[in-house]
């Protein structure tokens, strides 16, 4: 059982450069990834949109492994900036967790 | 040798029929039979030549029956009673024999015995032909005034859309005050205008014109009569009033489901239902406060009451207003407290059409959508003051997550309302739903099995203001198109009563489902008399009748016992 974190939504979900609300799921992203990482990106994103704080943390290796070869967002069918959400995430992680 | 002078026309159907049924054969077949004046086959016999053609023969041989061997009679009776009655012969001595869905369609490998078929199909057809009589429509004159039952937003805008075609409206209203429903509501979806501001603009147009009459605390007690010419009595608070009305229209609303003690701890302070939610924040203003405590974090379940798939304790149906009505309450929530976090919990989020545009805005001002399956509900607990809601998000497939929050939005059915005594009145028919029965959905909309009777808004289904209206100006222009011409033409197909072995037993009655047949006396006895204008020729009274003393026209059983003498072959 995972909590939400309310401002963790305020902070990530509804900030301009994360912007995951158009993905619908379909998984492309996943099979072309070519890294072979299953979490990536649509559960992640998921995780993010739903304000699982705990769960997109869990993954921070995860989030570090991605190459941003943008072999998803070119194949990506709704148009979704993957890998700025990526970087976006990263630099949430670093400031957040790491306090860089 | 009968007397006849029958002309029989078979046709290709381009080949639809003639490349599995061989259409020469069966014109051969039984151009020798008793009455037959012309037999011919034709490529297409409703084509505007092969019409002329038949209108030709029939003035040249001087026909007086007509059989037309094609297609379903759905298609095509219309258009061939038309033939009959261009070319002076009455409509109703014409029989349709279908040998296309019947016989060639359903018998595509066995074209011998297709053939053979459709020639025994063909002679009854004029077997039954031989045995017609001209038949006349009934013509009803209509009275130009309507009476609406129910003053919520569709009823009234029916009344004020009666009026402005010069018919009189007269609305009949169960409770002290009109507007319904829609009265009590701060702002609707779309156009974000408030409930009691349509209806005050609708009543001071009410109030503009001459021709509307409102009752409130009034219910129906009787009606008789039929389209066009119904006399109904209504009881308006101790008072009883006569109306004499050329058709009623039924918008008596819905009822908003109640959930049971439990579902989703519903009877909880803080769990509450969608129109409890609405109030509370139409009468917000810069925080939401519930009990004296600022509401932070409010959680939505959809489908409550709904998509019920045992149909054990919801409906089996979707409401289908209350997807767009949740997201657009909690758009009006976020107008009051931008600071609120939401989270609809939903199982399939419906906003269709232009209502896409109310779920963009809600994910774009930070609300979260957690889609759930029906077998595994959320569940509510409430602890420290605050509720705990558990659910298995699909979309990560199954990750269970936790929402700490301090309202709990049900978003609620919209039900059937209870109308036993108006419905004994009326007789309207019901769908499995429970909301009245329409005859058609999409090819007549409006109308019910009563002729004259017509349902709109959300009696008839959950739907939501701007449909309720827009269907009530359907049931309208409906009604108006049966008033304004000024009389009604019916289908002379009905029960005949044969006054000499009728006894009056009643069993007739009884089985009507149209309330078409009463005891009238006779003479020295009293007999069964059918109401022309009411009874729709289905025959239902024909075999209860121990008598046998009633018959349909067009279907006499001397017809039918015809048709199986010519189909020997089958005996």
């Amino acid at each position: 059982m995972t909590k939400v974190n309310p401002d963790f939504i305020k902070k990530v979900a509804t900030s301009e450069e994360f912007n995951a609300t158009a993905c619908i799921n379909c998984g492309v992203c996943t099979a072309v990834c070519p890294m072979d990482v299953e979490l990536l990106p649509r559960k992640l994103f998921r995780y993010a949109l739903l304000g699982l704080e705990g769960k997109v943390l869990e993954n921070t290796n995860v989030i570090y492994q991605c190459l941003l070869c943008k072999m998803c967002e070119e194949n990506c069918t709704a148009d979704v900036h993957i890998a700025e959400n990526v970087r976006f995430l990263r630099s949430y992680i670093s400031k957040e967790v790491f306090k860089l | 040798m009968s007397e006849r002078r029958i002309g029989v026309y078979i046709c290709h159907c381009g080949g639809n029929i003639s490349d599995f049924v061989e259409v020469e054969k069966v014109r051969d077949a039984i151009e020798n039979e008793e009455g037959v004046t012309v037999a011919k086959t034709t490529m297409f016999a409703c084509s505007d030549a092969a019409q002329q053609e038949m209108i030709n023969d029939i003035h040249e041989h001087k026909l007086d029956g007509l059989v037309v061997a094609s297609c379903s009679p759905t298609l095509h009776t219309f258009t061939f009673r038309g033939v009959a009655e261009r070319a002076g012969l009455n409509p109703y001595q014409y029989v349709q024999v279908n040998v296309r869905e019947q016989c060639s369609w359903a018998h595509t490998d066995l074209k011998e015995q297709a053939t053979e078929k459709a020639i025994y199909m063909v002679k009854a057809g004029i077997a039954k032909v031989r045995l017609t009589h001209p038949l006349k429509k009934t013509r009803i004159d209509t009275v130009p005034r309507t009476l609406v039952i129910g003053a919520g937003i569709s009823g009234l805008r029916a009344a004020i859309a009666h009026s402005d075609l010069g018919i009189s409206a007269f609305v009949i209203e169960k409770s002290d005050r009109i507007g319904g429903w829609v009265s009590e509501f701060g702002k609707m979806y779309p156009h974000n205008r408030l409930g009691s501001d349509l209806i005050t603009e609708l009543s001071e147009e009410i109030k503009k014109r001459e021709n509307i009459h409102i009752y409130t605390e009034a219910e129906i007690l009787t009606k008789s009569g039929s389209v066009g010419d119904f006399d109904v009595k209504i009881k308006v608070k101790n008072e009883e009033i006569s109306l004499n009305v050329g058709s009623i229209i039924v918008a008596t609303g819905f009822a908003s489901y109640q959930p049971y003690e439990g579902e989703y701890a519903y009877g909880t302070d803080g769990v509450l239902t969608l129109p409890d939610f609405k109030e509370l924040i139409d009468n917000s203003k810069g925080e939401i406060i519930y009990q004296g405590k600022p509401v932070k974090n409010v959680t939505y379940i959809y489908c409550v009451g709904s998509r019920d798939s045992s149909g054990e304790k919801g409906h089996t149906y979707c409401s289908r207003y209350c997807c767009n009505a949740a997201i657009h309450a909690s758009l009006i929530a976020n107008d009051v407290s931008s600071e609120l976090n939401q989270f609809h919990i939903y199982r399939d989020i419906r906003t269709y059409g232009k209502y896409e545009l109310l779920y963009r805005e809600a994910l774009q001002k930070g609300a979260v959508f957690i889609k759930f399956d029906e077998a595994s509900p959320p569940r509510v607990e409430k602890s420290n003051g605050r509720f705990n809601v558990q659910v298995k998000d699909v979309l990560t497939f199954g990750e269970e997550i936790e929402i700490e929050s301090d309202l709990v939005v049900l978003v609620t059915a919209m039900e059937p309302r209870e109308n036993k005594a108006m419905n004994d009145v009326l007789k309207l028919p019901v769908s499995l739903d429970g909301f009245f029965k329409e005859i058609h959905p999409k090819l007549r909309p409006v109308e019910t099995v009563i002729d004259g009777v017509l349902i709109a808004g959300t009696s008839q289904a959950p739907r939501n203001s701007a449909e309720s209206v827009a269907m009530s100006l359907a049931a309208t222009s409906k009604s108006a198109s049966l008033l304004m011409k000024g009389y009604v033409e019916l289908e002379p197909l009905i029960a005949m009563v044969n006054e000499d072995t009728c006894v009056w037993c009643g069993k007739c009655s009884e089985a009507c489902p149209y309330s078409a047949i009463e005891k009238i006396s006779s003479g020295e006895k009293e007999i069964a008399a059918i109401n022309t204008a009411q009874c729709k020729g289905c025959g239902c009274c024909v075999p209860v009748c121990p008598e046998n003393a009633l018959t349909i026209k067009g279907y006499t059983d001397e017809q039918i016992r015809a048709m199986i003498d010519a189909m020997e072959v089958l005996l």
